[in-house]
């Protein structure tokens, strides 16, 4: 089934004369249990496209469909609800409310819903225990590690059961054993719980974990790899040759 | 170099616009405000006009309530532009600049901003210190003419304060650029948070004492006003007990604001298990993690706030009174005395203004109130009961109270009010004994009120007694009590009071009668209750206008102190509002937390200032008039309303920001 469908997406920044056009006609269709990347040089528009298929950005012009629902065709109020029962999200720097606890942070996405207390306490020990933060719930975020704090954004993003869980670059600031373990714990959750994710990513390492990956040049989809039956080392030197392709036009990574 | 340096400070000032405003705010309102205040107080006709010989003492020490206030608002928003511009001071020492350099750059923006805001300050100083002598004018009813013209003396006053007061902010940014490192500049917008995380026994201690404080305070000042009835009471003492006071509710509050608040919170949150709405998120974690640095700030807010109030009420109740005050004085439109005065009589016949005529006989008795004491009251022991009381006829009164019944031995307080209540408390329901020459009567006494019915003319404020016609006839005949003729006139027409005080003004009288004792003799003379009010007017005049005017400077600056800081703040939690936003909670949904922090942060100070100041206004409201109920609540409404105005600024720029943060 497809979950996400996105038609001749284009993002325009800027006014008048000094315009930029950031995306330029982009097609894409996720289907649900997919793990998907998105890699390009930097300033190709991966931010911009992840922004604008989550609902943080508004295109220009095209139609994205989310579970069916127009997100073009839908009010400010209702894109907002959409947006917290539908959607997940993981960000580079983290974006925990430094205020409140581990725990506190990862209720948060429940905390409007019905969702009775218990069932809430039983949906975080879950989550936590799978992504192995369940010791530091009582914990603030200046006191954990930036991979625990990833993972508690990850457990934020996943509490919810979302239909689609955004990532972008949530491994930039991550040293490389955080990291494999953050993307293990996504890998594992993606096969586990076929929660649907669309991440973003200029480490070839980390879009070897996805099973799908998109290159982004210029505003548009230059080409894309499936890893199939591959391994994950197979797929990432499948990887780096796409980007060695792309490097000889000055690609940055 | 000195070509980029002022490109730099003309660069970063157009860039930093937002911040500036605020601050240039703070500084034009404060030029502006002193420098008017200064224009009259070196008027001289003012001080010629108005009040008494003490007005220029008052308007002096008033100068100097206000300075501070000026100080103290200029140096807070002063910290508050530094707090917003750290990142900006950090970036030019980053991109290499010497401190000396940046400091420099900052003492250069600093003089423009504040001649700028002096010249601007000075202007508008000279426009409203006009409109404060209009409103000062009205306050006393005067149509006097009071010119003002622009004084130089107040000019060269307000500049040097405000240079003096300059250089104190340049030397306090030179030394904050000094000390701080870099490191430390980029990031104090982040650091401010405290994390609280364990709660031990002593805060808790703590945060209990400050509630015994504030209850202890409040307690003491009840008994203040006891405490002038001791006889062993010297000025040190009453000094001391006024600091204790003071000390213990300044204290206590603090205390409240910063243990006893965060505590509460944290035990509420703690009972949350980890699970809060975001309203919650909003509202108590912020408010919990902010308490040690704003602690402080709320409890100047709330002390700021309560003498504010204190002071607004305290005016208002002499203003207030001059009407209840005049009543009660001079019971009556016009009241002679027999054989005086009785010209106007004729003279309002001849000009046609109406009015009917009341002729009272008011006796002199000697009376013991001991057995009418309230049976609770303890009698300080050097107080007498025997006393000098008044006594009228009933049908003398019959026109004031035409439902009064009175047997042969009945009788009637009037006149019973806040002041004489102090002194010895009375109850119905109980007999008074009058001394005659033929022995003592007991009048049994059917009520005890407060309306100041009758001219006090035998005793100043105290009680008048009505008595039945049979048994005033009785003590008219008694040669021991001394009898005044008295006749009170009362308009008919309200709108030709004008006219008659026009007749009054040109026909005044008054005569030299011995007092009852005989020992020395006093001046009374025809009154009029409206001289008498504007009397009280005049002398109270002033205070009420300085202490309007202090108060609304106290106000100004108290409000926009916690909308500056609402505002640092709401920039501050951009970030998770922007992290909520993105999670797909909704700007209602997130003002709905904040609007629940906001009516914290200004209802909760507010709320303690009022107390504050119902408990100080209690302790003293007795010497500035008669009413306290009214005045009380509708300074205090007043003051709820303009207070809230700040709040809804704040919560505005709150909506702006969240609507911004994506
Ligand atoms: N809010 C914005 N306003 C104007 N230009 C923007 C905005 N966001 C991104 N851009 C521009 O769009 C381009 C793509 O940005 P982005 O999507 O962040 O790239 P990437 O994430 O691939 O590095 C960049 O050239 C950037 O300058
Ligand atoms: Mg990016």
């Amino acid at each position: 089934m497809i979950i996400l469908r996105g038609r001749k997406i284009k993002k325009v920044f800027g006014k008048k004369t000094n315009t930029q056009e950031v995306l330029k006609d982009i097609d894409i269709e996720v289907r649900e249990g997919e793990f998907v990347g998105i890699m390009g040089p930097s300033g190709s528009g991966k931010t911009t496209l992840l922004n604008v298929l989550a609902s943080i950005d508004k295109v220009t012009e095209g139609m994205i469909e989310i579970n069916n629902f127009n997100l073009q065709k839908m009010k400010e109020q209702k894109l907002a609800q959409f947006r917290r029962e539908q959607l997940g999200f993981v960000f580079q720097d983290y974006n925990l409310l430094d205020t409140l606890t581990v725990k506190e942070n990862i209720y948060l996405p429940l905390s409007v819903g019905k969702v009775p207390k218990t069932v809430a306490e039983k949906k975080i020990k879950d989550i936590t225990t799978l992504l192995g933060i369940e010791d530091i719930l009582n914990k603030y975020p200046n006191e954990i590690s930036g991979g625990q704090k990833q993972r508690t954004s990850a457990a934020r993003a996943l509490v919810g059961n979302p239909s689609i869980v955004f990532a972008d670059e949530p491994t930039g600031a991550l040293d490389s054993k955080s990291a494999t373990a953050l993307l293990s714990n996504l890998e594992k959750i993606n096969k586990e719980k076929k929660v649907t994710i669309m991440m973003v990513t200029h480490d070839p390492v980390a879009a070897s974990f996805c099973s799908r990956v998109l290159f982004l040049k210029d505003g548009q989809i230059y080409s894309e790899l499936y890893k199939g039956e591959k391994d994950r080392k197979q797929f990432y030197r499948e990887i780096m040759n796409t980007q060695s392709v792309l490097s000889g036009d000055g690609y940055d990574a | 170099m000195a070509m980029t340096l002022n490109q730099l400070v003309l660069r970063s000032m157009r860039k930093n616009a937002k911040n500036y405003y605020l601050y240039v705010f703070a500084l034009i309102f404060s030029v502006t405000l002193y420098y008017s205040f200064v224009t009259l107080q070196y008027n001289p006709a003012i001080t010629k006009e108005i009040g008494n010989g003490m007005t220029a003492t008052i308007l002096k020490a008033a100068s100097y309530l206000l300075l501070f206030i000026v100080i103290f608002f200029v140096l807070y928003a002063n910290k508050l532009f530094m707090n917003r511009r750290s990142k900006e001071i950090g970036l030019y020492q980053l991109v290499g600049m010497p401190k000396g350099l940046v400091t420099r750059l900052i003492a250069i923006e600093n003089i423009i901003l504040w001649l700028g805001a002096i010249i601007l300050g000075v202007f508008m100083g000279f426009i409203t210190s006009r409109i404060f002598v209009m409103i000062l004018l009205k306050i006393i009813e005067k149509d006097a003419f009071v010119e003002l013209s622009f004084s130089i003396e107040a000019l060269l006053r307000t500049v040097i304060v405000f240079l003096l007061l300059l250089m104190v902010v340049i030397l306090q940014t030179a030394m904050r650029i000094r000390r701080v490192s870099l490191l430390s500049l980029i990031t104090t917008t982040v650091v401010a948070d405290e994390k609280v995380k364990k709660f031990n026994a002593f805060q808790m201690i703590l945060g209990f004492i400050g509630l015994v404080f504030i209850g202890y305070g409040y307690y003491l000042s009840t008994t203040l006003l006891d405490l002038l009835d001791d006889p062993t009471l010297t000025p040190d003492k009453m000094l001391i007990q006024l600091l204790l006071i003071l000390t213990l509710t300044i204290g206590g509050t603090y205390f409240v604001f910063r243990f006893s608040v965060a505590l509460i919170l944290n035990m509420v949150r703690k009972s949350k298990k980890g699970l809060m709405s975001v309203a919650d998120v909003l509202s108590l974690s912020t408010i919990m993690h902010r308490m040690k640095s704003s602690a402080m700030s709320l409890t100047t807010i709330t002390i700021l706030s309560a003498t504010t109030l204190g002071i607004l009420t305290l005016a208002y109740i002499s203003y207030y009174s001059a009407d209840a005050m005049a009543q009660d004085s001079v019971s009556y439109d016009y009241v002679m005395y027999e054989d005086t005065g009785f010209d106007l009589i004729d003279e309002f016949d001849k000009e046609g203004i109406q009015y009917t005529r009341h002729d009272l006989d008011l006796l002199a008795v000697q009376a013991d109130v001991r057995p009418l004491l309230l049976k609770e009251f303890a009698l300080k022991k050097d107080v007498s009961t025997l006393l000098t009381v008044q006594v009228v006829s009933q049908k003398d009164i019959q026109n004031k109270l035409p439902n009064l019944q009175l047997k042969e031995d009945e009788g009637y307080i009037v006149g019973y009010d806040s002041l004489s209540a102090e002194n010895i408390r009375l109850e119905s329901e109980k007999p008074i004994q009058f001394i005659t020459s033929t022995g003592t009567d007991e009048i049994f006494i059917t009520e005890v009120t407060e309306e100041s019915l009758v001219p006090n003319y035998h005793n100043y404020n105290f009680i008048t007694v009505i008595v039945s016609d049979f048994y005033f006839q009785k003590l008219l005949h008694d040669p021991l009590n001394e009898n005044q003729k008295i006749v009170g006139m009362e308009l008919k027409e309200e709108d030709q009071l004008k006219k008659a005080e026009e007749v009054f003004e040109e026909n005044k009288v008054s005569v030299e009668i011995p007092y009852p004792s005989g020992l020395a003799t006093k001046t009374v003379s025809v009154e009029s209750q409206e001289i008498y009010r504007l009397d009280i007017l005049n002398s109270f005049g002033l205070t009420i206008f300085i202490s309007g005017f202090l108060g609304l400077a106290f106000l100004i600056a108290t409000g926009s102190i916690l909308y500056f800081k609402q505002m640092s703040e709401a920039d501050e939690e951009k970030g998770a509002y922007t992290i909520l936003r993105k999670m797909g909670f909704t700007t209602n949904e997130i003002m709905k937390g904040i609007r629940r922090k906001q009516l914290f942060n200004f209802g909760f100070p507010l709320l303690i200032g009022l107390s504050h100041s119902y408990f100080a206004v209690k302790a003293g409201w007795v010497f500035f008039g008669t009413e306290l109920v009214a005045p009380l609540l509708i300074t205090m409404s007043i003051y709820i309303i303009l207070y809230s105005i700040f709040a809804i600024l704040s919560a505005g720029y709150y909506r702006k920001v969240v609507e911004n943060a994506f």
